[in-house]
């Protein structure tokens, strides 16, 4: 009667090695072997000094020819464009791109567990600011110099990382449920009775919401007030998911305004021919716009440094055109600001990263609350 | 070592110690191969779960659960839940029986609209499906409403309600019944039903007394994935139950994983408490199956699965057919290909066909990664369902047949899967990968591994059931013939079992193409794979490409499941 005992010692057994093979904690940082971390780093950082102390056409001229002898580059991205960009930079240079793209989360968890590892996934990475500050914080960067980063917005130049382009929170409407003349002109104006189920506010938009909470206050508004109005707002919105979903429903007049829709959704869906606009028949936009920066960054590891660098160069030049084009707002101001005069407020991010539970907490509560009022 | 050898020693040694015979043959090697893959599966992820719910930097702590069950809203989220998982799990069991019990046991007319109404939701991404139907029943826009106006007034129908998720979550879950109970029905002798009409019992009767106690592990089967999958369902409640404040579980998981850094801890706190739920479902499907042989309809008697007349009723049940096809299938699949054609949704209008193209999909033939996606997902679909379905027949075995103590486990651990969510088994597998010594991490292959862990469950449920369904005495009489383990199992079981694991096959396979959550964290350029796509082009705010993308998803799947279909009739799942 040797089998019958022979099931659970399998299981003991494989849950015994998965145990092993997991160590002590899965969420722990790898503490062994931080010798092939430094060596890759040593390599990097030598590319990285030798470019970032060179200027002008001597600087572009050593980093093509660097990079060209590298001859490939690992992008890890949650930049939608990232697929014009990177066909333009390959037609460019002789340099083979693989990308990586998913959302935000995914590319911040993928770099986390690859760092810990020790596996040196990605040269250079592009994806919002949070996720970049999180990563800065656990020191996977490499600072970026040089007069391109000079001439970003200054609300672009982070530590650790460079802006590239940046996401608008504007408020849009459907341009046959609101006709011209009647459009809201303030926030406080989304508030009216008046709108009572025809706003739509986005679930997940809490650095929008972190930014303009706050600006409220700076303006002068107390607490009290500022979540009055905003639970007002609530009261006369349809929650959405996601702000595709929103903004196709949006031109499909499910509803008539949306709060915090990204300026590239609106005016996307405009050129296409859907009846939406966030600017009004006369007047300025709602303001203010708060704006959140998307940003590049130089992996430490990096393997390979030099295209990396070659790759920032390009989108902050060339790049900032591609993203023009798709309607996206370019970090380095060209001949047309769309934000010249207009009141721009970027989203509090050192606020967000230090209190996340406080400001999820807070929307929640102002969203579920504006819901009980209907 | 040989097939034949084993057969001798259990002749001979049969007598003395009847349970040695099958030492060290290769059903115990199969049988430790399975068992040891299925528990690695599972206890991967469960571990990772279980660690970051149970520990942080601290130590151990109960925090997980303070963040999760703490909430001042506990009371409805959990309300809400059930009601919608509840209402969900019998709409979906109701429609999906119906439509099998019909399909497989009567004459009714339309049978080839019944494969494509009962495949069809299943293929259309949650996402898509979910939108198509607020087009179609937002009492702002909805197209329904807007036909039904004239009779009813405005907004006659609301999808943005409980009700109103629990029809779109049934319809879409609906398929997974109707391949379970179609594979139980083609394995149920038809003569106990016809004995029971004779005796004078009329048709409701006998549905009721016969035909549903006999299918009735099929049926508990259903009931249990059906509301653990609703439980975990989060296009519907994100898109319909947002809009009015409806939160559901899920929304809750949702929300603390997207946090940073992910509350690992809340959300294992969630999945526990899914986990508990599906043990004990588990538990007592076993209980239910294990009631002698009161199921075992496949005996060494023959049968000839015969269709039922209908008599005056087949007109009738032919328009309700028609009805249900316009109403779950048609309506949504024009919505989405009428988006498709077009630059942006609006309602038909004049300008609206005017403005029609082909350039959505134009836009897809460029895209660079169509072609891989395709060709990985075709892959990572064809391999997980062989796979699950493989491993899953003995598994079934071990766990109906077996006497083997500890075979529960195997049922148990096989449906751990899904109640783990896919982003944790996505961390928990770059995790162990990042750290193997096999180059896994970077390759289709990791993939592989996940698509086969989440689909486990699905596999199991479907393996169990045919395999409960199956008499013990024709494998009797097979080893009593001289048959070895491996050949009663290749020859006797695998052909009777045929039904119920192509169906499995055919269910993964679909819902392969959709896994989402675990692949975009596991997925390496090269390794796209469709869902990725979806996910791009959504991110993209490209709608009517996504609806194009749709399109094509549906014809390709729905041509590859004709083909098993057409394959699977000469193994027994369809009679002529």
């Amino acid at each position: 009667m040797r089998h019958p005992s022979i099931l659970p010692a399998v299981t003991a057994m494989v849950t015994a090695l998965v145990l092993t093979a997991c160590g002590a904690s899965p969420t722990a940082t790898g503490t062994t072997d931080t010798n092939a971390k430094d060596a890759a780093a040593a390599k990097a950082q030598a590319v990285y000094d030798r470019i970032n102390g060179l200027t002008g056409e001597e600087r572009h001229k050593t980093l093509v020819e660097l990079a060209e002898k590298e001859g490939k580059l690992s992008i890890y991205t949650s930049n939608t464009d990232m697929d014009s960009l990177v066909e333009g930079f390959e037609n460019t240079y002789k340099i083979d791109v693989s990308v990586y793209r998913g959302n935000s989360e995914s590319v911040l968890q993928r770099v986390l567990q690859e760092q810990q590892a020790n596996y040196f996934g990605n040269d250079f990475i592009d994806t919002n600011a949070g996720e970049l500050n999180i990563m800065n914080k656990e020191g996977f960067f490499y600072p970026y110099q040089g007069e391109l980063r000079e001439a970003v917005r200054k609300e672009g130049k982070a530590e650790g990382w460079t802006a590239s382009r940046f996401n608008a929170f504007v408020v849009g409407w459907n341009t046959t449920k609101v006709k011209p003349g009647e459009e809201p002109k303030t926030i406080e104006d989304l508030a009216d009775p008046k709108w009572k189920g025809q706003v739509s506010m986005e679930v997940g938009d809490v650095d929008w919401f972190a930014g303009l909470y706050t600006y409220f206050l700076q303006q002068g508004k107390s607490e009290a007030e500022v979540r009055d109005l905003f639970t007002r707002i609530a009261a006369n919105s349809k929650i959405a998911k996601g702000h595709t979903t929103q903004g196709e429903l949006l031109s499909a007049g499910q509803f008539g305004i949306t709060v915090s829709s990204y300026s590239h959704t609106v005016d996307k869906a405009a050129d296409k021919g859907a009846p939406v606009s966030w600017h009004p028949a006369s007047g300025g936009p709602v303001q203010p716009i708060i704006v959140r920066p998307n940003g590049v960054a130089l992996m430490k590891t990096a393997t390979s440094p030099a295209a990396a660098m070659l790759f920032i160069d390009w989108e902050l030049t060339e790049g900032q055109k591609i993203l023009a084009e798709a309607f996206r707002v370019g970090s380095i101001p060209g001949a047309t600001d769309p934000f010249a005069d207009l009141t721009v407020v970027p989203v509090p991010e050192q606020e967000l990263l230090a209190n996340p539970k406080k400001w999820d907490d807070l929307y929640a509560q102002i969203l579920s609350a504006g819901q009980e009022v209907q | 070592m040989s097939t034949a050898s084993p057969v001798v020693t259990a002749n001979r040694s049969a007598p003395l110690t009847p349970r040695r015979r099958w030492w060290p043959t290769p059903k115990l090697i199969i049988i430790i191969a399975v068992a040891g893959a299925i528990g690695y599966l599972a206890l991967v992820p469960l571990y990772y779960l279980l660690w970051g719910t149970f520990f942080d930097a601290s130590g151990f702590t109960l925090g997980g659960f303070a963040t999760a069950y703490g909430d001042s809203r506990i009371g409805s989220l959990i309300g809400n839940s059930l009601w919608f998982a509840a209402g969900s799990a019998v709409l979906s069991l109701v429609v999906g029986t119906s439509l099998a019990y019909l399909n497989v046991r009567t004459d009714v007319p339309f049978k080839a609209l019944f494969f494509a109404a009962s495949i069809i939701p299943l293929i259309i991404p949650g996402i898509l499906y979910t939108i198509s139907w607020i087009f179609l029943a937002s009492p702002d826009i909805g197209l329904i409403n807007k036909a039904l106006e004239p009779v009813f007034g405005p907004a006659a129908v609301d999808i943005f309600t409980i009700w109103g998720m629990i029809w779109v979550e049934g319809l879409h879950l609906s398929p997974i019944v109707f391949l379970l109970m179609v594979a139980a029905f083609r394995s149920m002798d038809p003569s106990l039903e016809e004995s029971a009409l004779m005796c004078g019992a009329s048709r409701l009767q006998v549905f009721r007394k016969i035909t549903v106690p006999l299918t009735r592990p099929a049926i508990v089967a259903a009931v249990l994935v059906m509301a653990v999958r609703s439980l975990e369902s989060f296009e519907v409640p994100a898109l319909l139950g947002l809009q009015n404040g409806i939160y559901v579980f899920t929304s809750r998981i949702y929300f603390v994983l997207r946090s940073y850094p992910p509350d690992l801890a809340a959300a294992g706190a969630l999945a526990l408490g899914l986990l508990v739920l599906a043990v004990l479902g588990v538990a007592i499907s076993n209980l239910v199956g294990r009631a002698g042989k009161s199921f075992q309809t496949v005996t060494g008697k023959g049968f000839r699965p015969r269709p039922m007349e209908l008599g005056k009723w087949r007109p009738v049940m032919g328009a309700a057919i028609v009805c249900y096809f316009l109403l779950t299938v048609a309506a949504p699949l024009v919505v989405l290909l009428y988006t498709s054609l077009l630059k942006f949704y609006q309602a038909p209008s004049m300008a609206a066909l005017r403005s029609m193209s082909l350039d959505n999909y134009v836009e897809l033939l460029g895209l660079s990664q169509a072609a891989t996606a395709l060709r990985n997902s075709l892959f990572l679909g064809v391999a997980t369902a062989t796979l699950v379905m493989a491993v899953m027949a003995i598994a079934a075995w071990i766990t109906v047949r077996s006497r083997i103590p500890g075979r529960q486990l195997i049922d148990q651990f096989a449906f751990v899967p899904l109640v783990i969510p896919g982003l944790v088994l996505g961390l928990a597998l770059s995790f162990v990968y990042l750290r193997s010594p096999i180059p896994i991490y970077g390759t289709i292959f990791i993939l592989l591994i996940a698509y086969v862990t989440r689909y486990m469950p699905y596999g199991m449920r479907y393996s169990v059931t045919s395999m409960q369904q199956i008499a013990t005495e024709l494998e009797e009489s097979a080893q009593v013939s001289g048959a070895s383990w491996w050949q009663t199992f290749r020859r006797v079981l695998l052909p009777l079992l045929a039904p119920g694991l192509l169906a499995g096959w055919i269910y993964i396979l679909v819902v392969s193409f959709r896994e989402l959550s675990s692949s975009i964290l596991l997925y390496s350029p090269g390794n796209e794979v469709l869902s990725i796509l979806i996910f791009e082009q959504y991110e993209n705010g490209q709608f009517t490409v996504l609806a194009a993308l749709g399109v094509v998803m549906v014809l390709t799947l729905v041509v590859l499941v004709t083909v098993a279909y057409k394959l699977g009739a000469k193994v027994g799942l369809r009679e002529n």
